[in-house]
């Protein structure tokens, strides 16, 4: 376990880091944010509203430490505060209602990806220099380099105006009640459609590229001469053999791109009116809503560091020499 | 050196990406020139399609979306560039420091340099920025800058520390010379293929950064940059109404820009890492290292 020891140190840090980050700005931004939250919140600021989001945002007569503290314990309860913009309910609970909906997109995004990008991948690498292989690598490097706006207005514009032929908005027909039955399920596909077709080509174009490159370095190792000499078929020697081992880096990859996969949500979600964390945090950005963009960036660091951590395990499961190397 | 630059001239990518830069560049620096008056300026009726007078239509506000997008291209350009190069500055010295120092300060700054790559970047930023209020170019950059050094830190790193085996680095070290000296002398020029990967991507990341930034609202809304014009088409709902021009054109600036520096990159990464060259270009490797072996010959 001496691999965990080390990283467990590292998402420590990190989270640490975003509750500090969290705790601090507030407070050093010039111009209280408590007056304007306030203000917004008009006829409902009841005494304990307005008495909950001072203690919050540190417009109350305690020393910092003290501040400090009470915020962290207030987390360790979920305690998130309460929105402002949606008053009565808490943090947690406006996250909660959104948070199902950009799980689902994002992990149908990078199912969808992984398989598209990492074959794409080996191919290339298989027939290195060849027509495929020419087109396809450098055309992955621009997809990583176009921004999620511009893909995402494209699709909409193309496929939802243009076209018509895919559904505007919502995650599913609002007419519709959610349910287990083949009218809803094919609902919610149809609109998820656009949206993880937007997500979908950075990620594609970044599977590809170190699916490429650690492949043909696996390809020089003796095994996969080995495994040709036998003379297995094409197809069994580069997925059986060669493209197994390639996985590895690209998996690293996907634990550190999933920060990146949430900033592109959060776009996506937006142009296509989606009711997942992004629409969420652009709803409070908008309306100034602090304790929900808090709560946010919270969220997906403790999203992106449970994926990490869940990455390191696989690891550790699909490398052979890690796993004999702890037996 | 010669080799690596005729190495990039002959690609053809290289040279496409470069084109195409080097043009939006010259567009920018232009612009009274190109596209004369205030670009925010009323000039016509509410969403008119291209038509000769105004070459890309005009927006919901009746402004001339040219004028607006060879306009746009300056700041958009320049907060891109000198972002990515605060980023790529950040990243080498934290990198170079930690690769070359290791123990006690590589472990601290490693630890460091993890932490903010596992943090989701985006978020952070619409934090800082919702805090921050509306915010100018240079709040966007340090805000972008701040939280996106370590990709940067982790390459340079782990070069750094391959190099510090090497005998020059030793040999220089036993000599007495200076620590600062040793790492921009020795190590420095060593790094610069690496160095160019990392300012090319660092300004594709600075410039999907603030457009983000500035599509979600962040931006000075009354600046004219290619983020705000998306801003504003979108807040038109120019889409819904069908005029494309509106969204098509800054799009097409970024996504313009995107291409020409990935088009860059992908050589850059070549001439840095051999192994991922294919056929065309690997064969032309092999002739110019065989071609420098025998002047080397020569020259003995």
């Amino acid at each position: 376990m001496r691999l965990s020891r080390r990283r467990l140190a590292v998402y420590c840090v990190a989270f640490l880091f975003a509750i500090v980050m969290n705790f601090a700005v507030p407070r050093m931004m010039p111009g209280s944010p408590v007056d304007s939250m306030i203000a917004q919140l008009g006829p409902r600021a009841t005494p304990a509203a307005i008495e909950a989001i001072k203690a919050r945002f540190g417009a109350i007569e305690q020393p910092i430490w003290r501040q400090f503290v009470d915020y962290v314990v207030g987390l360790a309860h979920f305690d998130l505060g309460v929105s402002v913009k949606y008053y009565p309910q808490t943090v947690v609970e406006v996250l909660g209602r959104s948070a199902g909906w950009t799980a689902f997109l994002v992990f149908t995004a990078i199912v969808f990806s992984l398989c598209v990008g990492v074959l794409l991948g080996a191919v290339s690498a298989w027939r290195r220099g060849g027509r495929f292989d020419s087109f396809v690598s450098p055309f992955s490097v621009v997809l990583i380099a176009v921004p999620p706006v511009i893909i995402a207005l494209a699709t909409l514009f193309t496929f939802g105006v243009t076209l018509r032929l895919l559904p505007v908005g919502y995650a599913y027909d609002p007419s519709l009640d959610p349910g287990l039955n083949f009218t809803f399920f094919s609902s919610v596909f149809l609109h998820a459609v656009m949206p993880v077709l937007t997500l979908s080509p950075y990620l594609i174009g970044e599977f590809q590229t170190t699916m490429r490159s650690s492949m043909i370095s696996v390809l020089g190792e003796d095994y996969v001469t080995m495994g040709r000499a036998k003379g297995l078929s094409e197809a069994a020697v580069m997925f059986g053999y060669a493209a197994r081992n390639a996985m590895l880096p690209v998996l690293t990859n996907l634990a550190l791109m999933l920060g990146a996969v949430f900033g592109g949500s959060i776009v996506t979600e937006i142009v296509f009116n989606y009711p997942g964390l992004g629409l969420t945090l652009y709803t409070a950005s908008v309306a100034r809503d602090y304790p929900v963009i808090q709560g946010q960036l919270l969220l997906m660091t403790i999203a992106t560091l449970g994926a990490n951590l869940l990455v390191d395990i696989i690891y550790g499961v699909v490398d052979p020499r890690i796993r004999e190397g702890r037996a | 050196m010669n080799a690596g630059v005729s190495l990039f001239w002959r690609q053809k990518k290289a040279v496409a990406g470069l084109v195409i830069i080097v043009t939006l560049c010259l567009m920018a620096l232009f612009a009274p020139v190109i596209a004369p008056g205030d670009p925010s300026e009323r000039v016509g009726r509410s969403h008119q399609p291209p038509t000769v007078e105004h070459y890309f239509g005009t927006t919901k506000m009746g402004r001339d979306v040219f004028a607006q997008f060879v306009w746009g291209a300056r700041p958009s350009l320049a907060v891109g560039f000198a972002t990515g190069l605060a980023i790529t500055a950040l990243g080498t010295i934290v990198g170079l420091v930690a690769g070359y120092f290791g123990g006690r300060t590589d472990a601290t700054l490693d630890l460091a340099t993890n932490a903010v790559l596992v943090i989701p970047n985006i978020p952070l930023l619409i934090l800082l920025a919702s805090f921050a209020g509306t915010v100018g170019p240079l709040a966007i950059m340090a805000i972008i800058a701040l939280t996106s050094w370590p990709w940067g830190a982790r390459m340079t790193r782990s070069q750094t520390m391959a190099l510090r085996q090497r005998e020059f680095v030793v040999a220089a070290r036993m000599v007495g010379e200076p620590h600062w000296r040793v790492i921009f002398v020795e190590i420095l020029p060593n790094l610069v293929p690496l160095i160019g990967i990392n300012v090319v991507g660092s300004i594709i990341y600075a410039i999907v950064a603030q457009t983000t930034l500035e599509y979600l609202g962040f931006g000075d809304p009354l600046r004219v940059t290619w983020g705000t014009m998306l801003y504003n088409a979108q807040n038109s709902s120019a889409i819904m109404v069908g005029a494309w021009w509106d969204i098509a054109v800054p799009a097409a600036g970024i996504a313009l820009v995107g291409l020409g520096l990935a088009l860059i990159n992908f050589t850059f990464d070549e001439i840095a890492n051999p192994q991922l060259r294919s056929g065309p270009a690997l064969s032309r490797w092999l002739r110019l290292t065989r071609l420098r072996r025998r002047q080397l010959e020569a020259a003995r």
